[in-house]
C-alpha cells in the first residue's frame, strides 16, 4: 500500500503557478494591475472561486467585488495573495479524506488557517501569509491517504480506540506512514520552500525540531491542536494526538488565552463563510 | 422528520414528536441533553467553554457558549414548551482531551467538572455520560421517545 500511495503522489496536478506569479509582480512598486488580472484570469479554474470569497466579510472589503479587476484593486496585497492562494488549494479538496465529505476536511483547513493568524497577531502583532498557506495545507497528506485507506482505517481507528496509540502512531504501523509525513513529501513535488514543508511533516510533532527556530511549526501544531479541541477535525482523528505542553510554555500561552483565541475564531468562522463553501462535495 | 441542527455555543428545544435534536463533532465540547418523557419535550445545548467570566459580552450575545450560561437557558427554554424540572432525564457526552500531557490545557476535563458540578448545585442527577476519551462524537436526541445516541469518531452508534 505504500508504495502505491508514494507513486500516486507523483500522478498529483502540478500546483497553480498563480500565486508565485502574481506575488512577483507585486514586488514591483509600480506594477500594473491590468498584468495582474491577466495572470490571475489565465487560471480559469481558480478566477470563479476568487471572486467568490473576495466578497467574504473576513477580507473587510466594502465595495461589491464583481470582478477580477476589482478584486486586484480593492483587496489589497495580503488579502489578494491570500485569496488567490485559498482558491488554488480549494481545488485539490476533491476527496473525503478519513472524513465522510471533503467539505469537511476543507473546513478544518481554513479554521486552522484562520486561527494561525489569531495567534500570529496575539504572538508577533501581525499577520503571515507563510504561515497561512502551510495551515491551509497542512492535511493535505490526508488527501491523498484517504484514496488507499477505506479498509485500512477500520485496523487504524481499532489501534486507536483499543491500544492507546495515537492517531499518528497507528497509521505509521498501519500504513507505513502517517499523513503529515505524507503532507510533507507532496509539498517538496510541488516545489514549495522548505520551511512549508517541514511545518506540514512536523505539526503534529513538534518536539522533533529544535526548540531554538521553526516558530511555524509550533503555530501550525497549535492551531491545529485548538481545532480540533473545538471539534473541527474534519477527519476523525478527533483528539488522539500528543500533547506537547512545551510548545505552551515557549510561548507562555495561558489557559484563557487559549479560550480566548477560541472564541475569536468562531467569529471570524462566521465572517469567512464563503472560503468554506468553496468546496461543497 | 426533521432535523434540528445543533452547532458549537447553540441549543435547540422542541416539542415536535418527529423531530430530531442533533449535534455534529464534540471535542472538548459537551452535549447536555434533557428529556421530559411525560411533555415529550427536549433539548440539547453544545457548549465550548466552562465559565462565562471569561468573557461576560459573548456571553451576554451566545449564552450557549458556556456552561454557566448555557445550562440554564436550555432548562428555561424546555420549561417554556411545557417540560418540568422534577421529571428531566439528563444524560451529557463529549470533553474529550488529548492525549498524555498533564500539564497540557486541559478545556475537556475542565468542562467535565464544571458541567457536573453545576447540576449537582443545582440538585439534578446525571442519568448517563459518556465523557472523556480522546474520541469526537456525535450526539443525536429522538424527540418521539428520548432516545439519545452518541457516535465516536471510528466507532459504532451506540445508545446513551
Amino acid at each position: 500500500m505504500l508504495d502505491r500511495i508514494l507513486l500516486s503522489i507523483n500522478k498529483l496536478p502540478a500546483f497553480p503557478a498563480t500565486v508565485q506569479r502574481v506575488a512577483e509582480l507585486l514586488k514591483n512598486e509600480d506594477y500594473s494591475v491590468n498584468e495582474i488580472v491577466a495572470v490571475i484570469k489565465f487560471d480559469q479554474a481558480v478566477t470563479a472561486n476568487i471572486l467568490k470569497i473576495s466578497n467574504s466579510a473576513y477580507f473587510g472589503v466594502r465595495q461589491k467585488i464583481k470582478t477580477i479587476h476589482d478584486a486586484v484593486v480593492y483587496l489589497g496585497q495580503q488579502h489578494l495573495v491570500r485569496a488567490i492562494q485559498t482558491a488554488s488549494i480549494s481545488k485539490f479538496f476533491t476527496n473525503k479524506g478519513y472524513g465522510d465529505k471533503a467539505s469537511e476536511l476543507w473546513e478544518h483547513s481554513v479554521a486552522v488557517a484562520l486561527m494561525s493568524q489569531i495567534l500570529s497577531r496575539q504572538m508577533y502583532q501581525q499577520e503571515n501569509s507563510v504561515l497561512y498557506t502551510a495551515a491551509l495545507l497542512h492535511d493535505v497528506g490526508k488527501l491523498v491517504m484517504g484514496e488507499y485507506v477505506q479498509d485500512a482505517s477500520k485496523k487504524i481507528f481499532e489501534l486507536v480506540n483499543n491500544h492507546a496509540y495515537s492517531f499518528l502512531e497507528a497509521e505509521e504501523e498501519v500504513v507505513g506512514i502517517n499523513h503529515a509525513d505524507l503532507g510533507g513529501r507532496i509539498a517538496e513535488y510541488w516545489n514549495f520552500p522548505a520551511e512549508i514543508r517541514d511545518a506540514i511533516a512536523l505539526h503534529h510533532r513538534p518536539n522533533l525540531i529544535d526548540p531554538e527556530g521553526k516558530v511555524l511549526i509550533s503555530l501550525i501544531y497549535l492551531s491545529d491542536q485548538f481545532c480540533l479541541t473545538m471539534g473541527i477535525d474534519g477527519g476523525m482523528d478527533g483528539l488522539a494526538h500528543r500533547g506537547f505542553s512545551e510548545v505552551t510554555n515557549k510561548f507562555q500561552l495561558r489557559e484563557s488565552d487559549i479560550e480566548k483565541c477560541m472564541l475569536m475564531l468562531l467569529e471570524q468562522l462566521k465572517q469567512a463563510n464563503e472560503l468554506l463553501r468553496i468546496v461543497d462535495k | 422528520m426533521a432535523d434540528l441542527v445543533v452547532g458549537i455555543s447553540d441549543l435547540k428545544c422542541s416539542g415536535q414528536q418527529n423531530d430530531v435534536i442533533i449535534t455534529y463533532a464534540l471535542g472538548s465540547c459537551i452535549a447536555v441533553v434533557i428529556y421530559d418523557p411525560m411533555a415529550r419535550v427536549g433539548g440539547m445545548l453544545h457548549f465550548m467553554l466552562p465559565d462565562s467570566t471569561l468573557d461576560k459580552t459573548k456571553a451576554a450575545a451566545l449564552p450557549g457558549m458556556f456552561a454557566d450560561t448555557g445550562v440554564p437557558l436550555l432548562f428555561k427554554s424546555c420549561y417554556q414548551l411545557g417540560a418540568e424540572k422534577k421529571r428531566m432525564i439528563v444524560k451529557i457526552a463529549g470533553g474529550a482531551s488529548i492525549l498524555n500531557d498533564a500539564d497540557y490545557f486541559r478545556i475537556g476535563q475542565k468542562n467535565i467538572t464544571a458541567m457536573r458540578k453545576l447540576f449537582w448545585k443545582n440538585n439534578v442527577l446525571i442519568k448517563a455520560e459518556d465523557t472523556g476519551k480522546n474520541c469526537n462524537r456525535t450526539v443525536k436526541l429522538q424527540l418521539a421517545d428520548g432516545k439519545c445516541f452518541v457516535r465516536s469518531s471510528g466507532g459504532a452508534v451506540e445508545e446513551l
